[in-house]
């Protein structure tokens, strides 16, 4: 049983395969297909969970929201000041921003209050600041966009400045002073960086307030620690730690990708019974050669092993076609048409790159969930090639 | 219940399994009862036919249950990402009541389909079939612990709570857990370690004496003491860490899945060991080569895990 | 040496029975040549199936070489079959989309020879029935004698103790026949078994026919 590979049964095996062509072309290309699917979904989710994963180890280990009366309200700028006394507590930096409905197109875009003389809550951002001079930015009433956003306003014929409609209802002019690309494209497409002043003056804002509160700990293993001590000290601000995030976006792509398996199980139930119609049938030609077989000498499991190879040969070629597929349309063509139904973004998102994720895990899950279903569906079918009675070829 | 592609991954493989087990204990119940080996009824012909499917399906079965084993620990690994307070696998699955049972019997029907296996082969290479009613009575057997596997499975995966807050391996594998594990942390270490060192030492004297009752016997507390004196001794050597007792974060690449390499090593030198054992006296045929597999991966096994003490003793001239 | 005693075959299609053999009993000693003959229908291909271990018996038993092979299990009376006996069959039977060499190689693919021993036994056959130079042709480009004599270099490739030919001439033109029945005088001089099921005159006055076995109705007479 345990002997050696045996060369030769492959080798028929393979004849047999291309012998009968155009069946087996048939269920090759479906299976593909099918691989191909799977992989795609598998792997737009995984690059995009890797990408929103690379924002949020950028993201603050806690976010402090303020909540009155169930919804989310400024904070006071003093409250900065305050956590810096809890110990552990590394920085507390207040945030302004928020997001701005740009009409015309339909789009969001998230504004940004930025200031020369404090600390940037990440260090993405504080590449971007430190490229620009704030001061210049808040004299001439300027900002700097991102690419997304920038395509976008040239779409709408702003050149070279946006008009803001302010809280208060009244035009604020910014000039766009700058364009920048990130490497964490994913958010900062749609992202506009502008002095605080702007910020405060667009969004109708209180000076002494913030949207929120980032605070960094020096040790995370005491963020539990540290997040209680805030409790106590600030019942009304709720806090938000990367974990909690970092677990939500997981959650949403693993959602999502899990409802497009139950499509694909679906499809795989369907193909398994495809399969084992298509293998079951056998013609007389095929009756007769496994007749011979036998009479020659072959066993009946010589016969199944032989089935096995063909099934195995096939399923797994026809797993390299849809994953070779799949990986040239997911990281070469960026996935059309797929890619916006898995995600759902806004507009200015899909501009994107997925980056490349692919690894062994990945590997081992795409050939459990393909491979077996094929080598299940043809078993019976094998076995009942088997025992053909061989006096088919006495007559 | 979350679905992560993993988890729908097992599932779907649960219900092929289900299925054509289904279909493998059916046919194993008729053979069993109407198995007449000198009939020359049709009857007895289709039993024979039949009795080839059966085998086919336990083949594919068991070769699938082999990778799928450590693609289970694996999904839990990296369940542990997303399930608050879990930080390996061993936090996932004792997150629900029954985890550790699944756990246990993953691994019996290991052995118990290689046992088959074995049985299977030897009932193959004899032109009378002698095992043929023995081992189908055994499938009927096994698959009562295959069924509960896979029911447990289910459930498993249905009551996983994300939400759920769970403790981590350095908790459950430590003196003040709840369960009965802690028990194993109030005996002396070095009498478990020894009690290890004593089976593998009986596991070579079963060898060289030819006495297959003390082999088997050595082999089973082998493998038992083994995992114990994994989880309170040789652990701790591996993450250098006096406190860690994890068996689950071995697998974890940070220690180069080091854990792969032990856990496969026991396994096929304690399944050779074993079922090797049992297969001779059922057969009372020799199996000299099963029992030269088994004594090689075990003393693999022995000599890795207790290398790391000693380099580590080698390295710093203290134990922890 | 071949040995079937009280014999009995009953096919069953649905509810209708049809008993092709019925009480069989036939001796044939190593090295003889036989010679079954009978009207179509009469159970000739069944005898040879049985003896083949293709088929098993409804009764009696079928000792081939001192060997029960009806109550073998499925991979030893392959094992037996691939060992002891070749086949000849009325329509060649060959695979026609395979090649020469493909097809003669049939029987050996199970017991996964080494390349040498493979390529040795495959020309030894090849060479002694005048094939080689097709070697890597397609069967059904052949001529009828060509596709006749790769059938029986399949048949011989692993020396076969035992040849069961079934209607080996029926397709056959005289000159193939005649030289089919030379091929089967040189293999009973070197002492192979080899029972003919045939209806074919030509095998009835062979002077080297050691035995004669007429079938009628499933019956010997
Ligand atoms: N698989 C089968 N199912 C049902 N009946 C069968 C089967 N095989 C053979 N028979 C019947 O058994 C009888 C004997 O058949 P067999 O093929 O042995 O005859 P034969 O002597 O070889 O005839 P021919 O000269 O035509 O080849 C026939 O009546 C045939 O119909
Ligand atoms: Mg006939």
């Amino acid at each position: 049983m345990k002997s050696k590979m045996n060369f030769l049964l492959l080798e028929y095996a393979i004849n047999a395969i291309l012998r009968r062509g155009k069946k087996n072309i048939f269920i090759l290309l479906i299976f593909s297909m099918l691989v191909f699917l799977l992989s795609s979904v598998l792997f737009i989710s995984d690059s995009i969970k890797l990408e929103l994963n690379s924002v949020v180890k950028s993201l603050p280990e806690i976010t402090l929201q303020r909540f009155v009366a169930g919804k989310q309200s400024d904070v006071s700028l003093s409250r900065a000041e305050e956590l810096l006394s809890i110990e552990g507590v590394k920085s507390a930096i207040p945030r302004i921003w928020g997001y701005y409905y740009f009409k015309v197109a339909g789009v969001n875009f998230s504004v940004v209050g930025i200031d020369a003389f404090e600390d940037q809550y990440k260090e993405s951002l504080q590449k971007i600041v430190d490229s620009v001079d704030v001061g210049v930015l808040e004299k001439n009433s300027g900002m700097i966009v991102g690419e997304g956003v920038k395509k976008v306003l040239e779409e709408n014929y702003y050149k070279d400045f946006f008009n803001f409609v302010t809280a208060e209802g009244k035009w604020k002019k910014v000039t766009i002073a700058g364009v920048f690309s990130s490497d964490i494209s994913l958010e900062a497409n749609d992202m506009i960086l502008l002095p605080k002043n702007t910020a405060y003056e667009i969004f109708g804002m209180d000076k002494k307030m913030a949207t929120d509160i980032v605070v960094k700990v020096s040790n995370p293993k005491e963020i539990p620690m540290i997040v209680s001590k805030i409790n106590l000290l600030f019942p009304d601000m709720r806090a938000i730690t990367k974990d909690d995030i970092r677990v939500s976006y997981q959650n949403i792509f693993d959602y999502k990708s899990g409802f497009f398996l139950s499509l694909f199980l679906i499809c795989a139930f369907t193909f398994f019974i495809i399969i084992y119609d298509k293998t079951s049938g056998l013609s007389s030609q095929e009756k007769k050669e496994i007749g011979i077989l036998k009479a020659v000498g072959w066993s009946m499991d010589d016969i199944i092993k032989e089935k096995f190879y063909e099934s195995f040969i096939i399923s797994f070629c026809a797993f390299i076609m849809g994953l070779c597929a799949a990986l040239f349309f997911v990281y070469f063509l960026q996935a059309p048409l797929l890619r916006d139904i898995f995600m759902g973004y806004s507009k200015l998102k899909p501009d994107f790159i997925l980056p490349f994720s692919f690894n062994v895990e990945m590997l081992c899950l795409l050939f459990l969930l393909s491979v077996p279903i094929y080598i299940a569906a043809t078993l019976i079918p094998s076995w009942k090639a088997s025992t053909l009675d061989a006096d088919e070829v006495m007559r | 219940m979350t679905l992560t592609p993993e988890i729908i991954a097992i599932l779907m493989l649960d219900a092929l399994f289900l299925f054509f087990a289904l279909i493998a204990f059916v046919l194993s119940l008729r053979i069993l009862f109407k198995w007449d080996i000198r009939s020359t009824q049709p009857l007895q012909y289709a039993l024979e036919k039949q009795s080839y499917l059966v085998s086919v399906i336990i083949k594919y079965i068991f070769v699938l249950k082999l990778p799928l084993f450590l693609f289970y620990i694996f999904t839990c690994n990296k369940l542990s990402n997303i399930i608050t307070g879990a930080m390996c696998a061993s936090g996932v699955v004792n997150s629900v009541d029954f985890g550790l049972y699944l756990m246990v019997f993953k691994i019996i029907n290991l052995y118990l389909f290689g046992f088959w296996l074995l049985l299977n082969n030897a009932d193959m290479k004899d032109e009378l079939s002698p095992f043929v009613r023995m081992k189908f009575l055994f499938f009927v057997i096994a698959f009562i612990p295959l069924l509960l596997e896979i029911i447990l499975e289910i459930s498993f995966f249905a009551s996983l709570n994300i939400s759920k807050i769970v403790s981590c391996c350095g908790t459950l594998f430590s003196l003040t857990s709840a369960s009965y594990l802690s028990l194993l942390f109030k005996v002396d270490s070095s009498l478990l370690v020894g009690l290890f060192y004593f089976f593998g030492l009986m596991v070579l004297l079963g060898y060289i004496l030819k006495n297959i009752p003390v082999f088997i016997f050595a082999n089973l507390m082998y493998v038992l003491f083994s995992l114990i004196a994994l989880i309170v001794f040789f652990s701790t050597y591996v993450y250098e860490l006096p406190t860690h007792h994890c068996p689950f974060c071995l697998l974890q690449q940070e220690y180069y899945g080091v854990g792969y390499l032990l856990y496969i090593s026991l396994f096929v030198g304690t399944f050779y060991g074993f079922c090797g054992g049992i297969l001779e006296m059922v057969t009372h045929k020799g199996h000299t080569k099963f029992f030269k597999i088994s004594l090689f991966f075990n003393a693999f096994y022995l000599g890795l895990v207790s290398l790391y003490p000693v380099a580590y003793y080698l390295k710093n001239g203290v134990w922890l | 040496m071949i040995k079937l005693s009280h014999i009995h075959k009953i096919f069953t299609q649905g509810n209708t029975e049809v008993v092709a053999l019925s009480d069989i009993s036939l001796h044939v000693k190593d090295g003889e040549f036989t010679v079954l003959k009978g009207a179509s229908g009469s159970g000739k291909s069944t005898v040879l199936s049985l003896i083949a271990g293709l088929s098993r018996p409804s009764s009696g038993e079928v000792l081939v070489e001192g060997k029960a092979i009806s109550k073998l299990p499925d991979n030893f009376s392959a094992l037996f079959r691939r060992e002891n006996i070749g086949f000849i069959f009325q329509k060649y039977n060959l695979i026609p989309t395979l090649s020469v060499r493909d097809n003669i190689i049939l029987p050996l693919i199970p017991q996964n020879p080494s390349e040498e021993v493979l390529t040795h036994s495959v020309n030894h056959v090849m060479e002694k029935f005048s094939i080689a130079h097709k070697a890597d042709m397609l069967v059904k480009n052949l001529s009828g004698g060509e596709q006749q004599r790769v059938a029986i270099a399949r048949a011989l490739i692993n020396k076969p103790k035992i040849i069961l030919a079934d209607e080996p001439t029926a397709n056959l033109d005289a000159k193939l026949s005649n030289e089919l029945i030379a091929i089967l005088k040189q293999l009973k001089e070197e002492n192979t078994t080899i029972i003919v099921a045939t209806h074919d005159p030509l095998f009835f006055d062979l002077d080297f026919v050691d035995a004669q076995v007429e079938m009628k109705n499933g019956k010997i007479v």
